[in-house]
């Protein structure tokens, strides 16, 4: 019967070697990569994907040459499974295994969890500042804000990968649509024409300008800057096009039926019901040297929707746990006049914590289970 | 197969399937968001107000509302089209077996990268090798733009399916032809060109120039009624404008930062502020009779390449050769600053723009993350006077 050997395929202690053997291939392969395409695209291809694609050099085509890390982690969790309820049955004597699989379990889905849901920015503050809002490091987005009513903006924000699918965007909110020409996820700017450069269309304040794509940057410690053309196409046809880039930070204006719009092509911005203002920050060293004791941050956390009002201090291995996100003192600025805290949201944190705990515990009554018959045996004799 | 886990089973496997399933689902990438933020200082935002605000408009054709102010005779059998991004106007004119010949107008500030490499960049459009700056005068036809004498460049030749020009309407494989036309003008360069299959294009060259002969600009360099203001940038820019140069990506995390407000400083007697641009933060003139220099300031995320390129960018801005490691410490000197050390530089050539002698006197400060240029350029003189005014200057910035 198809379905008994396909359960058998799956349960198949074969299929888990050979899923082992091509993750530790997929594993190395994936380190190799990170040299010529750096540590995030290296993530994205090979261990976020279901197949790591090779494209031959001068072809649209690519061929699939290995499994992807989402592929071998859910077949391993397939074969996990099925191989449990194929070969055990629910009894006391088999507690301690059971626990041990429900957590390797609870430990793949949990990163596959933390893999969709968390999210990572920062927050940059200087002494003074106040912000209710943290930054992508590498994510962009296309604010077009309505900037008409003095009390509020608007704001319609347009990630970037939608940008680079280089297509007319439309919502609700926006009475035009957004038409994106030639958008490189790493570029450069110029004035002067260039062999490579495209000029800028003429609008204000970035006619003159010419831009051209770069390959995509493969160092840690540096991100790729986008730029584009995008095209305002109201009702009765285009109002002109614009250069948007990261290079440009500060936005551009236009109006249309009588409201202003600001474009900004800036890092993704995250937004909270509450803000924190830097009072203070602090980098001690240890007396008569240059060597950091410690980094500390002093804040006001600002809720006006609940009245919160409280001062909150964020020092290395102290970082303030606060609606579901964690703000952990990640950097500063160089003339110790401003703070950059890392924001951290995982709704899935406890997964991985609750995984080490059902495999720890399974495997001390695992062997309690062997350990306590031996032991009577041994009394009995 | 033990039958009493077949339901068990079968309805585990479903359920992981199903999990798998979702798994694209779940990593496809998000959509536009739409929020509403409240104004206040803790989502201050980049400093707007001074940012420069284009009416946006319908497209602009000479039949849209108000008295178009770009004038011209349309030659027989042409047609007009609706004016695209870069377009101030826009035609097509009847070929041979249906083809259409596309005629456009389009006027980019500056130089927009000189005579030379406008005619190589048409010629590598057609197919053709690059000339030399001597050959230009001979390939040229003498035209008249209304009232003005300019050169126009007749190239033919042929081009595979695989070059195909993006943007170029109706041109395909095969023989094609350009008639294109740059015509200078304050502060901008004025494009004409007809475009299509080789035999249309040389059929219409008659009208082509009867109809640059009819082109008449009714205010200086006015667009037609209703098309987003091109022209009001242009004079900002290009003078004044930050000299990027070409700008390598990449920036130093993880300061990440918002972008830099304007910080606060003294500025000196004498100098004229002019308004900043979308990549210049400030800008200021300073006139001592006929000459003149310009200051600009602009942050920039990163270290945007470093010292040398930052440095080799400001020499190409004044026709000097580009420096090397050994020559760049020759050439910097430092610079105390009040937010921290910071690499000054002076070097006098001719200005690439205007093929005038010019002294340019650079300040480079790296500060949490970003790059702050400060620029000095202009007539010689005015900068030897100005020098020490605009080193106090950079010194009065508190960030």
């Amino acid at each position: 019967m198809f379905l008994e050997r396909l359960i058998k395929f799956f349960a198949s202690l074969r299929l888990t070697v050979v899923c082992l053997a091509l993750g530790m291939v997929l594993i190395f392969t994936g380190t190799l990569a990170q040299v010529p395409l750096g540590l995030y695209r290296a993530q994205n291809e090979f261990f976020r994907s279901f197949f790591v694609y090779w494209q031959p050099e001068h072809f649209a085509w690519k061929i699939p040459v290995l499994p992807g890390g989402y592929l071998l982690g859910g077949v391993l969790l397939i074969n996990l499974v099925s191989a449990h309820w194929q070969r055990f049955s629910l009894t006391r004597n088999k507690a301690g295994i059971w626990m041990v699989h429900v957590g390797l379990i609870l430990l793949l889905l949990g990163q596959l969890l933390t893999d969709m849901l968390a999210q990572e920015s920062t927050l940059h503050l200087r002494v003074g500042d106040a912000r209710n809002y943290s930054e992508s490091e590498r994510a962009y987005e296309l604010a077009v804000s309505d900037v008409t009513d003095p009390a509020s903006t608007q704001v319609v924000a347009i990630p970037e990968p939608l940008l680079l699918k280089q297509r007319a965007i439309s919502n609700p909110e926006l009475p035009f649509t957004v038409r994106v020409h030639d958008f490189y996820a790493n570029s450069t700017l110029t004035n002067n024409a260039a062999a490579g450069y495209e000029p800028a269309p003429g609008n204000v304040g970035t006619n003159g300008l010419w831009f051209k794509s770069l390959p995509r940057e493969t160092a840690m410690n540096l991100r790729d800057l986008p730029s584009g053309i995008v095209e305002i196409v109201t009702p009765q046809g285009t109002g002109g096009s614009w250069l948007v880039s990261a290079y440009l930070t500060q936005p551009q204006a236009f109006i249309w039926q009588k409201r202003k719009y600001e474009l900004l092509l800036r890092p993704e911005r995250f937004y909270r019901p509450y803000s924190l203002r830097l009072e203070q920050f602090k980098h001690d060293v240890y007396k008569g040297t240059d060597v950091p004791k410690n980094f500390s941050s002093r804040l006001i956390l600002d809720r006006p929707d609940t009245g919160e009002h409280r001062e909150v201090l964020i020092y290395m291995n102290n970082p303030l746990r606060y609606a579901g996100e964690t703000f952990y003192q990640a950097s500063f600025d160089e003339d110790d006049g401003g703070t950059i805290l890392q924001v951290v949201h995982n709704p899935s944190w406890v997964t991985p914590y609750l995984a080490c705990l059902l495999v720890g515990s399974g495997l001390v009554v695992e062997f309690l289970s062997h350990l306590v018959p031996f032991l009577k045996r041994r009394r009995a004799v | 197969m033990n039958s009493k886990f077949q339901f068990h089973e079968r309805l585990m496997l479903g359920g992981l399937l199903g999990l798998l399933a979702l798994l694209p689902a779940g990593c496809d990438q998000k959509g536009v968001t739409v929020y509403r933020v409240t104004n206040g200082d803790a989502n201050a935002t980049t400093p707007s107000a001074t940012a420069p605000v284009t009416p946006l408009a319908p497209p602009a054709t000479a039949d849209a509302g108000g008295a178009p102010q770009l004038k011209w005779t349309l030659p027989a059998g042409w047609q007009e089209k609706p004016a695209g991004e870069m377009r101030v106007a826009s035609f097509s004119a009847p070929g041979n077996n249906g083809q259409l010949v596309d005629i456009s107008v389009v006027p980019l500030p500056g130089m927009a990268g000189g005579d030379l490499s406008n005619v190589n960049r048409w010629r590598g459009q057609v197919g053709l090798p690059p000339v030399q700056e001597a050959d230009l005068a001979k390939l040229g036809e003498p035209v008249t733009v209304g009232d003005a004498a300019t050169l126009l460049f007749d190239q033919a030749g042929t081009i595979d399916a695989s070059k195909a020009i993006p943007g170029m309407p109706s041109l395909g494989a095969g023989k094609i032809r350009i008639l294109a036309v740059a015509l200078h003008r304050p502060d901008m360069m004025w494009f004409f060109k007809a475009t299509g299959d080789d035999e249309s294009v040389a059929q219409q060259k008659p009208n082509f120039i009867s109809f640059l002969k009819s082109f008449q600009f009714a205010a200086a360099d006015a667009l037609p009624a209703g098309h987003p203001d091109i022209g009001a940038a242009a004079d900002t820019l290009p003078a004044g404008h930050p000299d990027m140069g070409a700008m390598p990506p990449g920036a130093t995390l993880p300061n990440a930062g918002p972008a830099p407000a304007l910080p606060g400083w003294t500025v000196p007697t004498g100098w004229q502020a002019e308004p900043p641009t979308a990549m210049l933060l400030a800008k200021y003139s300073v006139t001592e009779g006929g000459p003149k220099a310009e200051i600009t300031v602009s942050s920039f995320p990163g270290d945007v390449g470093g010292l040398l390129a930052n440095v080799n960018r400001w020499r190409r801005q004044i026709s000097l050769p580009p420096l090397d490691d050994a020559g760049l410490a020759q050439a910097v000197t430092a610079l105390t600053t009040p937010a921290g050390p910071a690499s000054l530089v002076d070097i006098t050539g001719t200005d690439a723009k205007t093929s005038q002698p010019a002294r340019l006197v650079g300040v480079v400060i790296p500060l949490n993350g970003q790059s702050w240029f400060y620029k000095l350029l202009g007539d010689a003189t005015v900068v030897e006077h100005q020098k020490a005014g605009f080193i106090q200057f950079v010194q009065s910035a508190k960030y």
